[in-house]
């Protein structure tokens, strides 16, 4: 009985064998027409190919541009297709930003800048077959030229800039290919935070956003993040100027650390060594007691601090004001106040497009301010943190999550995202900082927040030789170090006042960014040396 | 899944040496154990569950009789014949207003340091004429911090406006120096609205609540109920019927105003109060001072001889 069932198994195993083997073979003869047909098709393509193609000469690869030829031709940018230019026949230079083949169309979407507008190509009297297909085979963020008709689309176009044009496209070339492998996708560096984790599609994290620096930028967000900073920039320079102040330029390369020494850079100079600035605090100090009244510089500012947090950098743009006074160090608050309300205006009227860009990545309430700029004093300050909640003592410094706190107290109350807090206790003060006439245990210094978060820390400066010698040995100050600063007193000087802003922190708080790495081209901290 | 008995598997009266750091409890399960067993055996009700019911029982009655006197109350107030005329009743005679006596530690709470600031955020289309007037009165009693501020909702307003605090007070530079801190804000609201002390206080929203604040820091309000109902019906009179009313309606209030200055110098009677400044602004604003009866004419004339008013003149186009 063993042996019979022995035997059966043995049958029903070449039985099955010879099934499989059947299958096998016509799994290949499958293959083999599937191969053939596919060869048929291809061949076939060839010869479309190779048959007439009418449009030969209305695409392909241009040269490279090494300026062979100058030609006359009016290129028209992409913010400007509008309505008005309906049924233009006009040249566009763009990236390719997406494409989708469909058939006989292929739609592209092309990008300019932070503007994008959508441009079809049909198969028909114009486009033959194998151009639609050269255009829906080119890579993506290639840069090309497109001749086309603008037309008025009846249903807007949502996913572009340009929502109530498109363009039919009659001649494409390429001026500058892709690579096809990107190493990050555009649309997933756009991505609204939190959306990306909803539908569970990509977000791209910070440090290959950093990596790929140049690739980041072109994003709608970065375009918009880098144009407001340019806008805060020129506004700053614009509103000082009419006010009467002389911008001036100072060295980086210092001899001695101008706040005591703590983080500084070394670099080698030659056969000793120098520091590069911290602030241009001296120098500024030293226009003023060389009767430029009112001054501002613009420059790279460099902190040795180890300090890996969202508002840190090591090297970033300071915006520095130093102004003389007349009898009170307000007027100096009132000047810079209304500076940086004239440069909220200006944001506020002048670049509404680039504020909504960034919005739609990263919403936030649109920054509010007040005209004069509240100014409250740092015992009511501290007042109204112990009536929240918060224990603290009079003369203690705020702690970066009090001066939230303080900043949303502050919101709630008066609804301003900007307000200067004056009269710091001294003690928490540089050595150079005027003490306050009536209680010498505050001082003539001021701190500016936006949204909650410092951006400007100002006093009015003792200009007094004597003074200044005393209050740097009350903080036990090398007198010898810093002999040269106190020299610049002796010979009379101007009582004033200033401050310095960091133009990182000012774009990003008044964009409701969260990391200052986002408002810095090409951020410098502790872990990040490149680009 | 059944359950069975199973013998004790130690006995019962086991002695055991207890160390003396220990002291003996009674049972604590026993006697619980046997109630509830009794309870469930016999269909018997807890009396701790009586007496919830009792309780739940009497807890409604005591509802449905409240709720059968306020509707009673809501029947009196609603019929016509039931109302009073405040008129006939005998007046308390008015204490000179604006005169009274208040403390700002009582009124507002403590000095925590932090300067008692009031803010008030308005719109420039329709400013508070009578806030402005109150401020007017505030500065006179207090050392008054006053800054008019422009929110950046408001791209911007005529400079009357941003000056209708009058000049800046030369101390402005030290805000310890104030008892009191008066804050305008214009501002895009859609209803005028003050606050205080954002943690303790919810927003006081509308000109006249906000005005009926400011009058109790000067400690002005009249002491008897007749008086101060009457000041609160001119209060909001004023502000619905002749602020936000029609023509029809303004002309109506003009009258009653012009009946009861027929009767007395003033609203209340013989002292200028808070009536008169909420009801002469509005009346000012309307623009009606040129057209009304002349008892109010006459009433107006006098609001100005005060001074108090003279903030308001420059703000009336």
């Amino acid at each position: 009985m063993t042996k019979e069932n022995v035997q059966g198994a043995g049958e029903e195993e070449q039985q099955a064998q010879s099934k499989k083997g059947l299958k096998k073979q016509q799994k290949e003869a499958e293959k083999a027409a599937k191969k053939a047909e596919k060869q048929a098709k291809l061949a076939a393509e060839q010869q479309d190919t190779d048959e007439d193609d009418f449009a030969k000469d209305r695409y392909g690869i241009c040269p490279m541009v090494q300026s062979q030829q100058k030609l006359d031709r009016a290129l028209v940018r992409v913010q400007d297709l509008t309505p008005e230019k309906a049924e233009q026949q006009i040249w566009v230079r763009a990236r390719i930003h997406t494409s989708r083949a469909k058939g006989k169309q292929c739609f592209l979407v092309l990008r300019h800048q932070q503007f994008t507008v959508q441009a079809l190509l049909a198969v028909g009297e114009r486009a033959s077959k194998q151009m639609v297909k050269f255009a829906a085979n080119l890579t993506k963020e290639s840069i090309i030229d497109v001749e086309a008709v603008v037309k008025k689309v009846e249903q807007k176009i949502e996913s572009c800039s340009q929502q109530d044009v498109e363009l039919h496209v009659e001649r494409i070339f390429v001026i500058s290919q892709s690579e096809a492998r990107l190493p990050l996708q555009l649309e997933d560096a756009v991505r609204p935070e939190g959306e990306g984790d909803e539908e569970g599609r990509a977000t791209v994290n910070q440090d290959t956003r950093l990596d790929n620096r140049v690739i980041d930028l072109r994003t709608t967000t970065s375009q918009a993040i880098f144009r407001l900073q340019s806008g805060v920039c020129q506004l700053f320079r614009d509103t000082l100027i009419n006010k009467g102040f002389v911008e001036i330029q100072t060295p980086k390369i210092i001899s001695a650390a101008s706040e005591g020494g703590a983080n500084v850079f070394t670099v080698s100079y030659f056969k000793t060594s120098a520091y590069l600035a911290q602030s241009p605090q001296l120098y500024k100090q030293m226009c003023i007691c060389a009767d430029f009244d009112k001054v501002f510089c613009v420059g790279p500012v460099f902190r040795a601090e180890d300090s890996n947090t969202h508002r840190h950098l090591t090297e970033f743009v300071g915006l520095d004001i130093e102004m003389t006074f007349n009898y009170h160090y307000h007027e100096v608050i009132d000047s810079i106040t209304d500076t940086m309300v004239q440069i909220f205006k200006g944001l506020r009227d002048r670049f509404q497009t680039e504020i909504q860009t960034v919005n739609k990545q990263y919403p936030s309430e649109p920054f509010k301010f007040l005209e004069p700029t509240l100014r409250l004093e740092y015992m009511e300050g501290v007042a109204m943190l112990r009536a929240a909640g918060v224990e603290m003592g009079d003369e203690e410094d705020l702690s970066t999550p009090n001066e939230k706190l303080l900043g949303r107290l502050v919101k709630d109350k008066y609804d301003t995202d900007f307000y200067v807090l004056d009269k710091y206790p001294l003690a928490v003060r540089p050595f150079y900082t005027m003490p306050d006439p009536s209680d010498p245990k505050y001082s003539n210094s001021y701190d500016m927040f936006m949204r909650g978060e410092e951006i400007l820390s100002g006093a009015q400066r003792v200009h007094d030789a004597q003074l200044l010698t005393e209050r740097a040995m009350h903080h036990s100050i090398d007198l010898e170090k810093i002999k040269a600063y106190i020299d610049s007193f002796r010979y009379g000087a101007p009582p004033h006042a200033g401050g310095g802003i960091g133009l990182e922190r000012v774009t990003m708080l008044y964009l409701g960014l969260h990391n200052v790495r986002q408002t810095s081209m090409f951020p410098r901290d502790p872990k990040r040396l490149t680009p | 899944m059944p359950m069975y008995q199973v013998k004790p598997v130690s006995p019962g009266d086991i002695k055991i040496d207890l160390p003396t750091c220990m002291y003996k409890l009674t049972n604590v399960h026993a006697q619980g154990m046997n109630c509830s067993e009794h309870a469930l055996q016999n269909g018997e009700v807890d009396p701790a569950v009586k007496a919830l019911e009792d309780r739940q029982d009497e807890v409604l009655r005591r509802l449905y009789e409240l709720k059968a006197t306020v509707d009673g109350l809501t029947k009196t107030v609603t019929t016509p014949d039931a109302d009073l005329d405040a008129t006939t009743l005998s007046h308390a005679p008015v204490e000179s207003v604006f005169r009274g006596t208040a403390d700002l530690d009582s009124l507002l709470g403590k000095d925590l340091g932090a300067l008692r600031d009031i803010v008030i955020n308005a719109h420039p289309a329709r400013p508070p004429l009578s806030l402005l007037v109150l401020h007017g009165l505030l500065c006179q009693r207090y050392q008054v911090l006053s800054s008019v501020h422009l929110h950046s909702s408001v791209p911007g307003v005529p400079p009357p406006l941003m000056s209708c605090l009058g000049p800046r007070h030369t101390d402005s530079y030290a805000r310890q120096r104030f008892q009191l801190g008066f804050t305008l804000i214009w501002k895009d609201v859609s209803k005028l609205q003050m606050k205080f002390s954002t943690q303790n206080m919810c927003p006081i929203e509308g000109e006249a609540n906000v005005a009926r604040f400011l009058s109790r820091l000067l400690g002005a309000d009249p002491q008897d109920p007749v008086s101060a109902t009457q000041m609160d019906r001119w209060i909001d009179t004023a502000v619905f019927q002749l602020a936000e009313g029609g023509n029809k309606e303004r002309a109506a209030v003009l009258r009653s105003l012009n009946t009861a200055l027929g009767r007395s110098p003033w609203l209340l009677g013989e002292g200028f109060s808070l009536a008169d400044v909420v009801c002469a602004c509005c009346v000012l604003q309307a623009g009606e001072s040129g057209s009304a009866p002349a008892n109010v004419q006459r009433w107006l004339k006098s609001c100005q001889n005060l001074g108090h008013f003279r903030c308001v003149y420059p703000l009336l186009q």
